[in-house]
């Protein structure tokens, strides 16, 4: 446990385009950042430049570094783009199509040619077992030798290196999936096996075979990834405790990652939100909506009250995923979203995006259609010549044509009301998804700060936040490695679930006793295998509740140790508070049942002190330029970031640009600095 | 109008929508009956003031379009805009005052600003039950609509925010598991709750003459993207029919359904003289329920997409006069009045396809599946179950069907074995795919499926109210057709072939019924189709032969 002495941690996030680093000296608890390109082909390389680099730029050694937390999409991108390795699926026999038919209702309703989610095990590699298992877990066709024998058969001449276990009602009972792989470990000892009720121990079959598939067509690939990763270090005889970056936003060990795979799914964006936790703990905003905008996407996280919600099911690629994950919604957004006019009259922004490649009509990559980012340049909110820091040069007389093309034409408007039409439609389309996440949990706008992050979204936040009545906007101190801050805020956090549908009355807390005991050890056993001293270790209990005949849960925290009637008449009355907050009524005469009880076994880490090194105040003169404001075109102050400070507050319009995000300060907005570098924008209110 | 308003016009639309979505996330969150919080039957929509529909949730197509039709209809008919007040809660289920079926219950709610009356707000539920004759009110025999169950006039739930408590109990008596349905229709009742409060924060936003403005727009707009879409459609008389099996009381009579599609300019004209005139079983449609089919069809056939709203209905005509199949006349049953739907909107796709033979598809499956079990155990306690089960789509010009997918006139998502199992004393014993029963072609169609369901109670009926087992899902352009759909009971290990309409069939402990869904038509010959797709089909084990059924 010497590592956890070494004073250096460092939170690595590899995006598509960038790796991102965040590094923490614990010895004066600085936070600097750095950023290097990602290596497509074998991204550990470019983790460890990353990580060479720093070291160079910052001056310490590798010996000193404790800790690496490592957020990657490999997982998610091997789903997107279908790199995954050939699986098979046992299920119940009779069901082997459950994956396929899935819960078959469509999500364009006005298709003639509709198409279903994608299947990633084809039918003729989805085997079925001679088996039953009851809703209340008793075996009415009990497996036998035979059974088990044929589906070893099929599966040693089926050329897999993975299997998925996913029989019925299994999170009652799993004896016949344990069965079927100690049997399927026994022999064929090279296949990686994933079984439903370690995966996800929950009801809803076909959620669960999704989830369970996923795991086991990403095993080998983590696994790949991680060995790669591992080769690598030891080549650079680096030894750092390494840990990995979960959905739901903490850490977990090598081995767990390898082993459940699909924990890591959805992280990309949970560190974005994590970040926007620790931002606004830190300024003090405890309720804070963090909007984190790029090329393609817009995502939306909430904090309330100091907390950010874990929720239990999402989707990738339309396929359902049941593993905790940080709440989050994401649109299809950005910079790179495409606006058009049909039959000039109706107008859209996205979702359709440029993405990346071609890119906006101004990346000059070979890009026709205007987008969000065009529109921003021909208003003169960004650059051309200072676009990524002077990088990259852009084409604004192309961008000029398109819009004149595409929009202003058609719509019989100069170019200028038609990039202003543009932005108009997509700060709203903002507002809504920021609007609906709140709304979904009965909160208001207004009661909000607005944390803006990524590259994209400081030109619009003004705009959205006096869309929303939001008075006050924070925008972090390096913002476009912000997701990489708050991986270095991560705990260890393993996720337990076990369902069991029954009345929620006092005959249930026996049963509840037992599933929480039998948790709480499987729970410390884990966390004393990752070193973490008791003291460290937190377990949290939450169940999840419903009024009878409902289909959608609440999940209440479980406060108190204990499991007697105080405790039960506890937790149910913050069940109906919480669902009167949410849903506006709450029938405390009806029946309540449990579903799930979940137990988070966090490890703390200590916790980083967090000084961010103040940038070198520059009392520079802004430059201005002519940037459209308001429906006319006006000279404007053009600050660098460094030069904003506490003191000298500046005013709207203006804008403030950094190497590689633009932040558009509207009319009405005062900005400061305010601790740690960060800039804090407050509405002063219409002019009259 | 200036420029600006159709930025403008783009953010209201948007915000519309977000409050149409609003409403729908509260309903979905606090229903109680399978139907709503797992099968997804229902819908959400805001009106402007005058009942015109502006925005809609993304569910259920036969709803979306037929719940405007419905709420002019009380205001003409039966409750003048002049009586909707702040508070009130209106609401129906009577086809033959607007509505669909009677386990459809429309609720609407007028949103006020500054006392003026500024939209009007609605949901429609699916409800598990409303009484009558057969468990999940989907009597398969009934031949008047006094035996399908409890018919609502439209009538003030809420007074100016105040309950009718005497209504209240009035229907929770009349229905079975009333605390299911009366919890559902709490949801309906919150969800518009939401959606008054989302439209009256965006006339205090944009105020009420804006909000207004933007509505009559939005309509106008509407009308014009779908006449544009008309005008590229050809010019022509196209005209299609095709049957359904029976309606359950005459098992050897197929009934017809017919349309004449005339393309002139840009508007678009339906008649259905043609079809059969109404039944004595219950898969008889009010026009309310068919004027619904059209204009779906219509707008999935537009080749781009089009804000979905009441505009887009001004340049269709519907022809149909009173006392056919399609446009049925009080007390005529029409429980399963999707039914008709279903097939008519095949229909309309066979007469588009001649006009836009690129983008139309073969028919579907064509028909909800219903099954409704009610289980009783010997130490009492009844459960309903009501299954909506699909089959294949229609094999398109671009490509083959999907297999087992919602399509047409309803969206249903299916039910978890697991919730269902843990509920009701029924255990389902498979869930498949049904080999060979898409139509042949050069873009095959799309499988149906089987579903087995087992019987554990002490007793049990079973009422189905089904078609396509003996008129098959038509292929189109020289595609095969897709399979009839089978239903069966194993009793003692004895096959017996059960009709497509089922009435309160007693059940007894282990009995099995096994449904297979029909396929969709196929596309094109069969002896176009790639070589390796014809191999891939076996391989997967969609087709059992080479040489197509």
């Amino acid at each position: 446990m010497t590592k956890r002495s070494l004073p250096i941690r460092i939170a690595v996030d590899i995006g598509g385009t960038f790796t991102d680093l965040q590094i923490l000296d614990e010895r004066d608890g600085r936070i600097v950042s750095h950023k290097v390109p990602t290596t497509t082909d074998d991204p550990s390389r470019g983790l460890m430049d990353g990580i060479n680099g720093a070291a160079m730029r910052y001056g310490f050694t590798l010996d000193e570094v404790g800790y690496v937390l490592h957020g990657t999409t490999i997982a998610t991108n091997a789903v997107l783009e279908r790199r995954l390795p050939r699986a098979a699926l046992v299920t119940t026999q009779g069901f082997e199509d459950v994956l396929e038919i899935g819960r078959h209702n469509r999500r364009d309703v006005y298709s003639v040619w509709p198409r279903p989610q994608p299947v990633l095990i084809p039918r003729d590699r989805r085997l079925g077992l001679r088996e039953r298992m009851t809703a209340r877990g008793e075996a009415e066709i009990a497996v036998d030798q035979p059974a088990v024998a044929d589906v070893i058969a099929a599966l040693s001449r089926m050329e897999i290196e993975t299997v998925a276990i996913c029989l019925l009602h299994a999170y009652a009972n799993p004896v016949h999936e344990r069965r079927l792989a100690e049997a399927v470990a026994a022999s064929l000892p090279n296949l990686t096996v994933s079984c439903s009720f370690e995966v996800s121990p929950e009801i809803r079959e076909y959620e669960r075979t999704s989830t369970t598939v996923l795991n086991a067509l990403l095993q080998p690939v983590v696994r790949g990834y991680l060995d790669q990763l591992r080769r690598r270090l030891e080549v650079e005889k680096f030894s750092p405790r390494l840990l990995i970056v979960q959905s739901n936003g903490g850490v977990c060990s090598p081995q767990t990652a390898a082993r459940e795979p699909v924990r890591l799914l959805l992280s990309g964006p949970s560190g974005g939100a994590k970040a926007a936790l620790a931002l606004a703990l830190h300024t003090g905003d405890r309720f804070a909506v963090g909007v984190d905008m790029g090329g393609t996407s817009f995502d939306v996280s909430v904090v309330r009250d100091g907390r950010i919600e874990i929720v239990t099911q999402s989707e990738i690629d339309r396929l359902p995923v049941r593993v905790p994950m940080v709440e989050i919604r994401t649109i299809g957004a950005g910079g790179g979203s495409i606006a058009r006019v049909s039959h000039g009259r109706d107008v859209t922004v996205g979702p359709e995006s440029a993405g990346a490649w071609p890119g906006p009509v101004c990346y000059g990559r070979g890009g026709t259609e205007p987008t969000v980012t065009d529109a921003n340049l021909l208003l003169g909110r960004l650059d051309p010549a200072f676009f990524l820091g002077g990088k990259m040069a852009l084409d604004a007389g192309g961008a000029r044509q398109a819009m004149d093309r595409a929009m202003a034409a058609p719509l019989g408007l100069d170019v200028d009301a038609a990039a202003a039409g543009v932005l108009r439609i997509t700060d709203s389309r903002l507002a809504a998804a920021i609007r609906v996440s709140l709304f979904e949990k009965g909160l208001d706008p207004r009661d909000f700060t607005l944390l803006s992050f990524g590259g994209a979204g400081s030109v619009h936040a003004c705009a959205v936040a006096e869309e929303l009545a939001i008075k006050r906007i924070v925008f972090p101190i390096d913002a476009s490695t912000f997701s990489a801050r708050g991986i270095l805020d991560a705990d260890i956090e393993h996720a337990f679930a076990r369902s069991a549908v029954r009345p929620f009355d006092g005959a249930a807390l026996p049963t509840l006793a037992a599933m929480a005991d039998e948790m709480r050890t499987d729970a410390r056993a884990r966390l004393d295998g990752d070193g973490i001293a008791p003291r460290d270790q937190d377990l949290r209990f939450a169940i999840d509740l419903r009024y009878k005949g409902q289909a959608f849960e609440l999940t209440v925290p479980w406060q108190t140790t204990a499991y007697d009637e105080a405790a039960h008449d506890a937790v149910l009355e913050l069940f109906h508070q919480q669902h009167e907050q949410r849903f506006s009524y709450a029938n405390r005469a009806d029946v309540v049942e449990m579903v799930t009880l979940r137990l988070a076994a966090i490890g703390r880490l200590s916790r980083p002190s967090g000084k961010a090194v103040e940038p070198s105040v520059r009392s520079a003169r802004p430059t201005s330029r002519q940037v459209f404001v308001a429906n006319q075109w006006r000279d404007i102050p053009v600050w660098r970031r460094e030069a904003i400070t506490a003191a000298g507050t500046i005013v709207g319009p203006a804008i403030v640009e950094e190497d590689y995000t633009t932040l558009y300060l509207a009319p009405h907005w005062r900005l400061r600095r305010i601790a740690l570098g960060h800039l804090a924008a407050n509405f002063e209110g219409a002019e009259a | 109008m200036t420029a600006l308003d159709v930025i403008e016009l783009e953010v209201l639309r948007n915000a519309l929508t977000a409050a149409a979505a609003d409403m729908d996330v509260t309903m979905w969150r606090t229903s109680r009956s399978t139907i709503v919080r797992e099968m997804l039957d229902y819908s959400t929509a805001i009106f402007d003031a005058d009942g015109y529909n502006v925005a809609q949730s993304a569910r259920i197509p036969q709803h979306l379009n037929s719940m405007g039709y419905c709420l002019r209809t009380i205001v003409e008919q039966f409750i003048p805009p002049s009586d909707w007040h702040d508070g009130d809660v209106i609401l129906t289920n009577d086809p033959y005052c607007g509505g669909q079926h009677l386990p459809d219950i429309v609720a609407f709610r007028p949103v006020f600003y500054h006392g003026e009356r500024v939209a009007i707000v609605g949901t429609l539920c699916h409800h598990l039950d409303v009484g009558g004759m057969s468990p999940g009110s989907y009597a398969a025999g009934a031949t008047e609509i006094y035996q399908e169950g409890l018919r609502i006039p439209p009538v003030k739930l809420f007074a100016g925010g105040v309950r009718n408590d005497g209504l209240w109990q009035m229907i929770s008596q009349n229905v079975r598991q009333p605390a299911i349905v009366m919890g559902d229709l709490q949801s309906q009742i919150a969800s518009l709750a939401v959606g008054v409060q989302a439209i009256a924060g965006l006339s205090e936003k944009y105020g009420a003459a804006t909000l207004a403005a933007a509505c009559q727009r939005l309509l106008n707009n509407s009308e014009a993207s779908m006449r544009d879409v008309i005008a590229r459609m050809p010019d022509g008389i196209y005209e299609f029919e095709d049957f359904l099996d029976d309606d359950g009381i005459d098992t050897q009579k197929p009934v017809r359904i017919h349309a004449t599609i005339t393309i002139e300019a840009d508007a678009l004209t339906v008649d259905l003289s043609g079809s059969a005139p109404e039944v004595a079983g219950p898969i008889n449609a009010t026009l309310g329920s068919s004027s619904s089919a059209v204009y779906f069809a219509i707008l999935a056939a537009a080749d781009r997409a089009i804000p979905a709203n009441a505009g887009c209905y001004r340049p269709i005509r519907i022809i149909a006069p009173e006392g056919l199949i399609v446009s049925a006349r009080h007390p005529a049953p029409v429980a399963h009045r999707i039914s008709p739907c279903h097939v008519l909107l095949n229909v309309l796709f066979g007469a588009l396809s001649q006009a836009i033979p690129d983008r139309m598809p073969a028919s579907y499956y064509g028909v909800s599946y219903v099954c409704a079990f009610q289980t009783r155990q010997n130490e009492g306690g009844r459960k309903v179950l009501v299954e909506i089960e699909v089959g294949g789509c229609g094999a398109h010009p671009l490509g083959d069907g999907a297999s087992a997918h919602s399509f047409g006139m309803h969206n249903n998502a299916s039910i978890p074995i697991e919730m269902i199992e843990s509920d009701t004393p029924v255990t389902i014993l498979g869930y498949s795919l049904v080999p060979d029963s898409g139509g042949s072609g050069r873009h095959r169609g799309g499988l149906g499926l089987k579903r087995q369901w087992r019987i554990d109670s002490d007793n049990a009926t079973f009422t189905a109210q089904m078609d396509r087992f003996q008129f098959r899902p038509k292929g189109l352009m020289g595609g095969g057709d897709g399979s009839r759909g089978r239903l069966t009971l194993i009793r003692d290990g004895i096959e017996l072939t059960l009709h497509s309409k089922v009435s309160n069939m007693q059940l007894r402990k282990f009995d099995i019924i096994r449904l297979e869904t029909s396929g969709g038509g196929g596309h094109g010959t069969a002896a176009d189709r790639e070589a390796s797709a014809i191999a891939h089909d076996l391989a997967l084990g969609f087709t059992t032969s080479h040489t197509p059924a």
